[in-house]
């Protein structure tokens, strides 16, 4: 959370920076071209999984369970004998899945729409969106996942296969659908918040400015002023902060993994940590928890350089 | 003082009940939604089904969830909080114990992270364009970028077994000056070095971003042009400026307390409130878990009227009731 | 630069805080935690130190890990974790022995009815509670037990382990005051009476439900609330002598104990939270710790200094994977075989667990009266699981097939994931596996709704009964898979009552291999008891399940 609000301090860019520029100012910089290209590979790797990955996710060896890098198995393999750069291929597409997932809908959908919409409506419908954001920050959010997970995971695996059954679509009963909408669904419940008061801090600023007055009073609809006009000028922002996010989704997957909030088909970087956290397993096993841990470490570690980049250039203050 | 203070406290402390009720109903609600109780989950395979039928009728979980609700709100407004069904002890009996040991360990926590990261952030921040500033920038960055479950296992490997310096876990308190304390026994170290060290980092980094933005305002160009006399200037308008950004997260810090410390209480051992908490929603100790969602509650909206308070005092421009706005 | 003094402050600050923590830190390491605070006040040091740290040990102390348990009143108890405090806490009118036979506890003796259906027992007329008030008599076990089946009490197991006698039902529906069939003759003599003679019925009588409580103590507790189990008055070997919820239990022997051996520890720890318990044990803070599949391994080599102090005894138990008998195509006893015999349960036990376990071929696990090693049960053979599976014709019912197991989250245990790779490999069929809350999975067990689910069986007590009758008979609760064979039903009922022990063993073998060649289960391993113990603890054998043992072990200094 405090993330978004680090780049809320931040001086309001202006309009004229558009993303274009935002991009030619980052191949300048070094440090932010290494970040853009650990991210890159990672993510490709994971959209490539099914061409890439030596073995399928859920490929045993039994008789070669728990063995550190040989020529076979390029990092080893876990107790079940599934490879282990096969099974970190294959998180790298769950994490790509659930990073698009919640940006699209908690970043996006709920963020940046009620946060245009708090911003430049006001009155009831900004104290309304404001107030549900302040119950959403106020309550201890890890436990709230937990009991929304203990109280509906069984119902939504129901409901999936219900929906399933009637619609005849077989992948969505396909179990793992519904692991996946919750994860995503939960990372986006508690993370609009930051982004649309991020969103709604930058439109109450803009919205009596010269050219929204004008476009309001040659009377364009609400939706073509919030997207048209206001969206354009707090994108930029919005790069920011969304940048941001992906790492911490990336991160919050592993801990909801280790509580049980987690996908249980497919692999995923926080099942592969999760398992392997035991102090006896690393003792005996160091490459299990160290092989998935690099990965999920470097895509951190690159999303927060990324956003510290671009924070950088954004802020007049610092150029 | 700034005018108005009591009755704007008042206002936001007025709120307080209300969000609660929301988030209590909420909480209560998505437990009771559960596809079973702490009945079903205590009885275990040897059970009867209609044996755990009649104890869940006569314990009322069968009544409708408002009914429940209801019930609960009325128990919690005479200062009944509840029975924890896994001890069969007051909710309150069981809680503060375990509160008092997750206090015990963020508190220390978030004094020594402060206390070492606000020098070294402003020491960073003011040693920019150095050779120095790849080299913080990185140390900043890198602690605050491992996830807690991936360090904490590491770490203990090192200290634990590898280095044999300290025990594997757990928690050990001993009597001083008449209080129950734990965060002597060499036991806390290790948790506290493993929350302490992305904290520092992550406030260090925070730290430099702010003061450079300062030290770039013009009035301090001014101020440090005018010569020595200005140094007061410099530290006032430094540390004042920075701190209020800095203050919020410190209200996250101290509101994040009741589930913050989870992951390493879990992985250490610790019986800590996160733990318990964890523990409680994997057992349905359904008043556990509404009492601490609702002190968690109390705890953030107290912390942030706290941080919204001493932005007025730290700076006076600072209209009251802003911090909670942006 | 004027605003360097701000940073030498500011640092000067820092490297003064890192000096005083570091040097804090430090004292606590050296000091291994007794010093005090302040330092200043150690003329008077030993009066003020807070008392050993955690995992210290004092003399003739026993400390271990144990598990937090959920209740420990002995009405409630439903899990092994609680049970493991209350037979050392609490005690009943009769016990096992570490050899597994029933011996007399507050009993001293017992008669029993030509038609098998009256128990006398004598009470010994020595037995006190813990704080030495008052002796134990027949109504304090009257009391007990019909507090424990009282549905007030709210127990779950209580009626599970009581309801031979006589009266139970009328008592629990509200249509009698008190139980009929336990009766006080005098105060050192009780009588109960059961339904249906049984050979089990005694042995029924040593888990908690039955033991004695403290009347004055126990009030209108339920099973969830109520506190009194914090500062029990028992009549166990120990006594509960401090607890901090989920840190740690401290037993003290009770002086006036009954029986021989009298417990000899000055002081049992148990450690409820912390790290690894297996580095514990290294760090020498805890006496005992099992051996997990991690540490096997290292443990098992002949040149690790832990060898000597290495463990195994067996456990009473069987984990398997059961099928819905009555789904197709589970209804075809060749299709639950052919899936039986591809799973190599030799390579499961031996290899993948490492000989933690050992392979289970039929139900009964090692330990138990009337274990059958030659068992005549399926064999792995996986050409010719393959070929019976193919002359089925329904290897395509089978893929997409799910194993219902309990679980939130995560990854399915290793177990049942290699146990499919097998079926993958050998039959080439795909089986899935889905986890449910623990009370949705055993609702659906209860209700049939299932194809395949897995499960673990640990034993109440050693007779086959518990594991054959409980299991498979047409009638009983907990026959999930809803096998019904009544050849094995009429053999299992004829073992009830019959009184020779050979030939009892005789009927539940014949019941055994019937069962077994039906295969309603896939019977994967039954687990061991894997562990180190110090070596001046002497006479600490885990049990093969709960049972009183502390009394026991001795500490050699």
């Amino acid at each position: 959370m405090s993330t978004f609000e680090s780049v809320a301090q931040a001086p309001f860019a202006p309009a004229a920076s558009g993303v274009p520029r935002l991009l030619r100012r980052i191949i300048t910089r070094p440090v932010a071209v290494g970040a853009i290209m650990v991210i890159v590979a990672i993510y490709m790797a994971g959209i490539l999984a099914p061409l890439i990955a030596p073995h399928g996710f859920n490929e045993t060896d039994l008789m070669h369970g728990n063995e550190g890098p040989s020529s076979a198995h390029l990092l080893g393999t876990d107790r079940l004998g599934h490879d282990l750069l096969s099974r970190s291929i294959w998180s790298a597409q769950t994490t790509v899945i659930i990073s698009v997932a919640t940006l699209i809908n908690g970043g996006l959908i709920m963020g940046v729409s009620l946060g245009l919409l708090a911003g430049y409506r006001r009155g009831t419908t900004d104290f309304a969106i404001m107030r549900l954001g302040d119950i959403f920050h106020s309550v201890p959010t890890i436990l709230l996942l937990l009991i929304i997970n203990a109280s509906l995971r069984d119902r939504v695996e129901l409901w999936a296969e219900q929906i399933s059954d009637f619609t005849g679509i077989g992948w969505i009963g396909e179990s793992g659908m519904a692991s996946y909408f919750l994860v995503f669904g939960t990372l986006s419940l508690f993370g609009w918040v930051g982004i649309a008061r991020l969103v709604r801090s930058q439109v109450l600023a803009l919205r009596e400015s010269q050219y929204v007055i004008s476009a309001r009073a040659s009377g364009a609809s609400t939706g073509r002023i919030l997207f048209r006009h206001l969206l354009p000028n707090v994108s930029n922002l919005l790069i920011v902060a969304l940048t941001i996010s992906l790492g911490g989704v990336a991160a919050a997957e592993v801990g909801l993994s280790f509580l049980g909030i987690g996908i249980q088909d497919r692999p995923t970087f926080g099942l592969m940590i999760a398992e392997a956290v035991g102090l006896q397993n690393v003792r005996e096993h160091t490459h299990l928890i160290l092989v998935p841990g690099a990965v999920i470490v470097a895509l951190v570690l690159s999303f927060n350089l990324l956003g510290d980049q671009l924070t950088d250039i954004l802020s007049p203050r610092r150029r | 003082m700034p005018s108005g203070l009591a009755s704007y406290i008042i206002r936001r402390l007025a709120v307080i009940p209300l969000v609660l009720l929301v988030v209590s109903f909420v909480t209560f609600s998505l437990g009771r939604f559960a596809p079973s109780d702490y009945v079903e989950l205590q009885a275990g395979p040897r059970a009867k089904p209609e044996t755990i039928e009649r104890i869940r009728e006569d314990r009322g979980l069968n009544d409708p969830v408002y009914e429940q609700y209801v019930r609960y709100l009325g128990n919690f407004l005479t200062g009944d909080f509840g029975t924890s069904t896994k001890y069969r002890l007051p909710v309150e009996d069981v809680i503060l114990p375990k509160l008092w040991i997750t206090v015990q360990l963020n508190v220390v926590v978030v004094i020594i992270s402060w206390l070492i990261a606000l020098p070294i952030g402003t020491w960073a921040a003011l040693r920019r364009g150095t050779w120095l500033d790849p080299l913080t920038i990185g140390l900043f960055l890198v602690p605050a970028s491992i996830p807690v479950l991936v360090a904490t296992p590491i770490i203990q490997w090192l200290l634990v077994v590898k280095l044999s310096l300290l025990p594997s876990g757990g928690w050990s308190d001993a009597e001083y000056f008449g209080i129950e304390l734990g965060i002597f026994s060499k036991r806390a170290i290790m948790p506290v070095l493993i929350m302490a060290v992305p904290s520092i980092a992550g406030i260090a980094r925070y730290m430099r971003t702010q003061v450079i933005d300062v030290l770039d305002q013009d009035f301090v160009r001014t101020a440090k042009a005018k010569g020595l006399a200005a140094n007061v200037v410099v530290v006032r308008h430094v540390i004042r400026n920075a701190m209020l950004p800095i203050i919020t997260l410190f209200g996250f810090e101290l509101a994040a307390l009741t589930a913050g410390s989870i992951f390493v209480e879990t992985l250490l051992g610790i019986p800590g409130i996160g733990q318990f908490a964890f523990e409680a929603v994997n057992t349905r100790d359904y008043d556990v878990i509404m009492a601490v969602v609702m002190l968690g509650s109390v705890m953030f909206m107290t912390a942030m009227l706290i941080v919204d308070v001493a932005y007025g005092f730290i700076d006076p421009r600072v209209r009251l009731g802003e911090g909670l706005k942006e | 630069m004027e605003s360097r003094r701000l940073v030498y402050v500011l640092t000067g600050i820092a490297v003064a805080l890192i000096l005083v923590l570091g040097g804090l830190t430090l004292i606590v390491v050296a000091g291994g935690g007794d010093d005090d605070d302040g330092g200043s006040s150690a003329q008077n040091g030993d009066d003020e130190s807070p008392g050993p740290d955690l995992g210290e040990r004092v003399q003739g102390e026993l400390r271990l890990f144990g598990p937090d348990p959920l209740s420990i009143d002995p009405a409630c108890a439903s899990d092994a974790g609680s049970a493991e405090y209350i037979v050392e806490i609490f005690s009943g009118l009769v016990s096992f022995d570490r050899d597994l036979k029933v011996i007399p506890d507050i009993a001293e003796k017992w008669d029993v009815s030509p038609d098998g259906k009256v128990y006398t027992f004598h009470l010994r007329t020595n037995v006190t509670f813990h704080d030495n008030s008052r002796r134990v008599t027949a109504d304090d076990f009257k009391f007990s037990m019909e507090r424990a089946l009282n549905p007030s009490t709210q127990s779950t197991v209580a009626e599970v382990y009581l309801d031979d006698i006589v009266g139970v039902d009328d008592f629990i529906n509200g249509d009698a005051e008190e139980v009929t069939g336990i009766k006080v003759v005098n105060p050192d003599t009780l009588e109960l009476t059961i339904n249906e003679p049984s050979e089990v019925f005694i042995e029924k009588l040593t888990y908690p439900t039955a033991y004695v409580v403290d009347s004055r103590e126990v009030g209108d507790s339920t099973c969830f609330e109520g506190n009194w189990t914090l500062t029990p008055n028992g009549t166990g070997p120990f006594k509960l002598a401090d607890w901090e919820l989920g840190t740690k239990i401290v037993l003290e022997p009770n002086e006036n104990f009954y029986l021989d051996p009298k417990p000899s520890l000055a002081r049992v720890t148990y450690i409820l939270s912390g790290g690894s318990s297996f580095t514990m044990y290294e760090n020498d803070e805890v006496d005992l710790t099992g051996v997990g599949i991690n540490n096997i391994e290292s443990v098992r080599e002949t040149s690790n200094p832990l060898n000597a102090e290495y463990h195994q005894s067996p456990s009473l138990d069987v984990f398997y994977i059961g099928f819905n008998v009555n789904r197709p195509p589970f209804d075809d006893p060749d299709v639950r075989k052919a899936l039986n015999m591809a799973v190599d349960k030799e390579f499961l036990a031996n290899e993948f667990l490492m000989k933690l376990a050992s392979p289970a071929k039929g139900i009964l696990p090692p330990g138990m009266p009337g274990y059958n090693e030659d068992l005549d049960a399926p064999e792995f053979d996986k050409d010719a699981a393959s070929e019976l599976l193919d002359s089925t014709g329904k290897k395509d019912e089978l893929d997409g097939l799910k194993i219902l197991t309990s679980g939130q989250g995560a990854a399915p245990s290793d177990i049942l994931q290699a146990v499919v790779a097998m079926w993958e490999e050998n039959l080439g069929i795909t089986i899935e596996i889905e986890q449910e809350d623990f009370g949705l999975f055993l609702r659906d067990l209860d209700e049939g709704n299932f194809d395949l689910f897995s499960l673990g069986w640990i034993a109440d007590y050693p007779d086959p009964q518990n594991f054959l009758d409980i299991k498979f008979h047409s009638d009983s609760a907990n026959n999930e898979t809803g096998y019904s064979n009544a050849e094995v039903d009429d053999l299992l009922e004829q073992a009830r009552a019959e009184k020779d022990e050979a030939k009892r063993l005789e009927l539940y073998g014949q019941a055994e291999e019937l069962i077994a060649n039906d295969a309603p289960w896939v019977p994967l391993y039954h687990g061991t008891n894997s562990y180190l113990v110090k070596p001046y603890v002497e006479g600490y054998d885990v049990p093969a399940f709960v049972l009183p043992n502390l009394r026991y072990v001795t500490i050699k200094e």
